[in-house]
């Protein structure tokens, strides 16, 4: 995300109160103040009320017992919420998994992608464009249809995928990938891995041919071989690219992997594939304990909220802009 | 010469990863649609076409589930949705171009904020308030918490923020109107900016999965995506009629990408994702 800078507001004018005589001209100035707010209040209306105040109610909730049963009053409780959050059983399956989910998305959003749009810099322009539309199409497919077409390929013993890996002999013939508890949640990352992979290629790809060439003659000049001409030219030039995926990958893939759970594996197998986001979803709507979901809600969003500052911070840092 | 034979081979390794990872991008939509017409007998081969082509699959899933039924609502609620959001967009990116104002950067932090509150985080809340407004399993409940996006508004700002206040200041010497300004000047310039963002926000509305899931209620007035998992989940399905639904399922998104494939594309990599 590039910060965009606002010009500071100007400063205001003294509030003058529209007095019981005032003249016409001094409505007409209140008017022409309030004219920007009347073109933000639809948008910034609806905003309040379908995020911030369920946000709000969210994190009151965080210190309430409730099971959402129409007519009952949520309960203050004070802090047991988040005692009996990390003493859950599936707590800290759901971290860890959040962790997996996270960390194996970097290779298919920012490694695999580098590497291959740096390794297939200068093809030509109508080449790229075919490849492009191809890479596009797993980005604009529903995750639901998404995961219906995995599900078919890895039928056990009948599907594509399957009988695959069965025949290369990496699983016994007819495994059930998604109630092997190793292996569901491996699935799950690879479908959305699969997803990401030839859009962040795009990405990379378009960033590479923004970079000026004579950089690149420079170092050759100074006698870089190809890996200096990589470390020195192109990794700084497209460390914008590079750390805006890095960034959207950890904080956002958790959440890309709540589709597939869901319609997958819903969580299973003995909760070997669910993330802190679906084991909010369970509490709250399978288990109807409200203040569970809340408290682990508050406390994960605390957390990326701060990783999101940390990253940005490394952002401006570690980024490199050519102006 | 020994430069050119370099050349030629460092050609081919190049064109062979980026078909190699065009096949895996490809591959599984291939199998979709021609699995969607082989028949009983011939579903579980690994022939890559079907022998003998059939319609049955489609026949039999659109005797189970009501798919055009679905589809229609699907159609409904997100171009519904798609012209609020951009409606409330626009607005938004106009005043935030138009003036300075006390609060400018307290308007543009609240949109960008939302970036970093989660769906789990407000979807009790909004359940327990659709709900109390009797809408479960009214398209109006998938509707309604959508009409504006913060990211909208921030991407039609971010693209406002092109256009030459110079334009603006002449059509306040003229004495036009704001809206006869914004509607006159400014939406004609950026049609096609607002096409594109336009598309972007209809394909996220299409593919939406978690709240629809939690507010719909009954295949009649489910969207396409909650009416595809509810016949994944029936064991009325075969995997042919399951990847006939899908297939029907894709069919709007693909033929919308087929002839604006340049535009998606790039309005995808200029806004991102969400």
């Amino acid at each position: 995300m590039k910060a965009i800078t606002l010009q500071p507001p100007k400063t205001a004018v003294s509030p003058s109160l529209p007095r019981a005589s005032a003249q016409p001209r001094q409505g007409m100035r209140l008017g022409r103040k309030l004219k920007p707010y009347l073109f933000l209040l639809p948008a910034l209306a609806l905003i309040l009320f379908w995020v911030y105040k369920p946000l709000v109610q969210t994190l009151s909730l965080a210190l309430c017992r409730w099971t959402m049963v129409p007519g009952t009053e949520p309960q203050f409780v004070g802090l047991s919420n988040f005692a009996r959050l990390l003493t859950n059983k599936d707590f800290l399956p759901a971290v860890l998994n959040t962790l997996f989910y996270t960390v194996g998305m970097l290779p298919f959003a920012v490694i695999i992608p580098l590497l291959l749009a740096v390794a297939t810099q200068n093809v030509n322009e109508k080449a790229r464009r075919v490849y492009r539309a191809l890479y596009f199409i797993p980005m604009i497919m529903a995750p639901v249809a998404t995961s219906t077409i995995f599900q078919w390929l890895c039928a056990p013993g009948t599907g594509l995928l399957n009988r695959l890996l069965s025949a290369l002999g990496v699983v016994e013939a007819g495994a059930s990938f998604f109630t092997d508890p190793q292996l569901c949640r491996v699935i799950i990352l690879l479908i959305s891995g699969w997803k990401m992979l030839g859009f962040s290629t795009i990405l990379f790809s378009a960033a590479l041919t923004g970079v000026n060439t004579q950089y690149y003659e420079a170092a050759r000049l100074d006698g870089a071989g190809a890996f200096r001409q990589f470390w020195d030219v192109t990794l700084p030039m497209i460390s914008p690219t590079i750390m805006l995926l890095v960034m959207m990958s950890v904080l956002f893939s958790s959440q890309w992997t709540f589709a597939y759970i869901d319609v997958l594996s819903q969580g299973g197998p003995y909760g070997m594939s669910t993330n802190i986001y679906y084991l909010m979803y369970k509490f709250a709507f399978n288990d109807m304990n409200v203040g569970l979901c809340a408290a682990a809600a508050t406390m994960f969003m605390v957390f990326f909220g701060i990783l999101a500052l940390l990253l940005q911070r490394a952002n401006r840092k570690l980024a490199f802009y050519d102006n | 010469m020994i430069q050119s034979k370099k050349h030629v081979w460092s050609s081919v390794v190049k064109h062979g990863l980026l078909i190699l990872l065009a096949f895996v991008a490809v591959f599984p939509l291939y199998w979709l649609v021609i699995s969607s017409f082989k028949d009983a007998g011939e579903i579980y081969s690994a022939s890559l076409i079907p022998m003998r082509p059939t319609l049955e699959n489609y026949v039999y899933a659109l005797q189970e589930i009501p798919l055009f039924r679905m589809l229609g609502n699907s159609v409904v609620v997100s171009l519904s949705v798609m012209a609020c959001q951009l409606v409330t967009s626009v607005l938004t990116a106009y005043a935030l171009i138009r003036w300075d104002f006390p609060g400018k950067k307290v308007v543009y932090g609240l949109l960008t904020l939302t970036w970093l509150v989660p769906f789990q985080a407000i979807m009790v809340p909004n359940y327990v308030q659709v709900n109390a407004w009797g809408l479960k399993g009214n398209p109006l409940a998938i509707i309604l918490p959508y009409l504006a996006s913060a990211f909208a508004c921030i991407s039609m700002y971010q693209s406002f923020n092109s256009f030459p206040r110079a334009l603006l200041d002449a059509a306040r010497l003229e004495g036009r109107s704001e809206l006869r300004t914004l509607f006159c000047i400014v939406l004609p310039n950026m049609k096609s900016t607002i096409a594109s963002l336009g598309i972007l926000l209809f394909i996220n509305s299409w593919n939406e999965y978690m709240w629809p899931m939690l507010v719909v209620n009954g295949q009649e007035s489910a969207p396409i995506q909650i009416g595809l998992k509810s016949f994944l989940g029936s064991d009325t399905n075969s995997w042919g009629s399951l990847m006939a639904a899908t297939t029907i399922s894709c069919i709007p998104i693909l033929v919308l990408y087929l002839f604006m494939q340049k535009r998606i594309v790039n309005s995808f990599m200029k806004w991102g994702i969400k």
